[in-house]
């Protein structure tokens, strides 16, 4: 570009600065944006340690991995029950996290690859230490109580105790020589065991805790294999119980705690006869459900 | 003191607090440089003056992201640099453009020799430069063309000082590897 043309130039952005149609935009905004900026990668970093930390929660808290305990059989199970939601905020929050801190000076050409795999072994180790606090029953009981946090909440962890087709753990409740009804967070639940052993019936106790394999037909669970477990082994699950039971202490008349029957016509009998104080097994027979 | 006693950092600073006018020296100083630097992607004039005017502008607006503890040049090279890619992208464009001295540079620099006549090696050398990835084409434009050392083009593309020599002796050798596939160098 030869001078005349510089000159032009020149004088053509000094005369838009000095007209203030080109503006100096202010320093408060470029401070707001770094310190939004660091904000955001600070949030996204916690989150993910949030996350992280659920998740494993999550496996020490739920029946997912006891399914594991079934072999090859046990894997539809936990698959089904696996928390991919967890694991997908876990992921994501981490990735925005790395891409939040290449914007930052902090890591300001320096290596990104050590930054990032840093980064990934402090979320990891942070959410591993935070396992062992309190910090995820807090969060579990926000999840599950009627308030915001609990509607953004839930979703993440209602899998742990959600309905599975393939898999099912509880605590018995009523024991008869053919089925057990057993409590389950979100209600109760007629499982068949027709299917199973003799000595795996027998040993089968009011208010025990058992998992079981099989597979969900209408309303009933068919066992394929069943197993008693210690019932610490699934605080999530123990807890849901305990939170359908109490709301049904103070909800008598609530549909949450009665059968999971999908029939209308049968789900009436069965409420009408629990209403009118009868055994629950004998609700069962008289209102024919299978 | 006059404005062009004053380092760009200084005078950045002077600008920023009352002094707008300034900003005029910092024009002088860059125009030459960026309008140089901003030739090896395009080629056209109006659209380089058109590039250019919107970088001066771009970066008086942002004056104040500026860190003054850094070097100016790198950072106004870097807002270049982003508005070159930008306007490539926008239309779609692709074209490293070598003037007689730099084409020079080349042979004598990266030794690709010989007797081979000049102005292929110029067409080649554009061509290939254009055929080894971006990643390892701005390191080479800022080393060899801009006499960037390696500390600013770190700044200038945000990348570690390691990260550019690495780049520079790679870039060199694909050159090198896509001359002689062409058969101009190494014969």
């Amino acid at each position: 570009m030869e001078n005349k043309n510089f000159q032009k130039l020149e004088n053509k952005i000094m005369s838009e600065i000095k007209s203030g149609k080109v503006k100096l935009r202010s320093k408060y905004l470029f401070i707001a944006e770094k310190l939004g900026l660091e904000s955001a990668f600070v949030l996204s970093a916690v989150l993910s340690i949030l996350f992280f930390n659920l998740f494993l929660f999550y496996l020490k808290a739920t029946d997912n991995l006891e399914y594991l305990s079934f072999g090859t059989n046990g894997i539809t199970a936990f698959l089904e029950s696996f928390p991919y939601l967890l694991i997908i905020g876990f992921i994501v929050f981490l990735f925005f996290a790395g891409y939040l801190m290449t914007k930052t000076d902090f890591s300001y050409k320096k290596p990104f690859k050590y930054f990032a795999i840093s980064l990934i072994a402090i979320i990891m180790i942070a959410g591993s230490v935070l396992a062992y606090t309190d910090v995820s029953e807090k969060i579990e009981q926000q999840a599950f109580s009627e308030n915001l946090s609990g509607t953004i909440l839930k979703p993440f962890l209602n899998c742990g105790v959600g309905l599975h087709k393939n898999g099912l753990s509880g605590k018995i409740f009523e024991v008869s020589d053919d089925y057990i009804i057993i409590e389950i967070p979100s209600g109760l639940q007629k499982v068949d065991l027709q299917n199973l052993r003799s000595e795996e019936k027998s040993g089968l106790n009011k208010n025990e805790f058992i998992i079981a394999i099989g597979e969900r037909k209408d309303n009933v669970f068919i066992a394929s294999q069943i197993r008693i477990v210690d019932q610490d082994s699934m605080p999530m699950i123990r807890r849901g119980i305990n939170r359908s039971i109490h709301y049904n202490q103070i909800n008598p008349y609530s549909k949450r705690n009665r059968f999971l029957i999908q029939d209308e016509d049968m789900k009436k009998c069965m409420n009408e006869c629990l209403d009118l104080s009868e055994y629950r097994r004998k609700c069962f027979d008289s209102c024919d459900v299978e | 003191m006059k404005s062009m006693n004053l380092s760009d950092e200084q005078l950045v600073e002077i600008i920023r607090k009352d002094n707008q006018e300034l900003y005029g020296e910092i024009i002088k100083r860059y125009n030459q440089k960026l309008s140089h630097y901003l030739r090896k992607f395009i080629y056209d004039q109006d659209e380089l003056e058109d590039v250019l005017q919107v970088v001066f502008i771009k970066v008086y607006k942002n004056l104040y992201g500026f860190n003054i503890n850094k070097k100016f040049s790198s950072w106004i090279y870097r807002i270049a640099h982003n508005e070159a890619l930008n306007h490539l992208r926008k239309y779609s464009k692709e074209r490293i453009s070598l003037d007689e001295v730099e084409y020079k540079i080349i042979d004598e620099k990266i030794d690709v020799s010989g007797d081979v006549d000049k102005k292929i090696l110029k067409e080649n050398i554009e061509k290939l430069l254009k055929k080894i990835r971006q990643k390892y084409q701005e390191p080479l434009i800022l080393f060899y063309f801009e006499q960037k050392s390696y500390e600013e083009i770190s700044d200038i593309l945000r990348i570690p000082t390691s990260t550019v020599g690495t780049l520079i002796s790679r870039g060199k050798k694909m050159l090198k590897e896509e001359l002689k596939k062409e058969k101009i160098y190494g014969k």
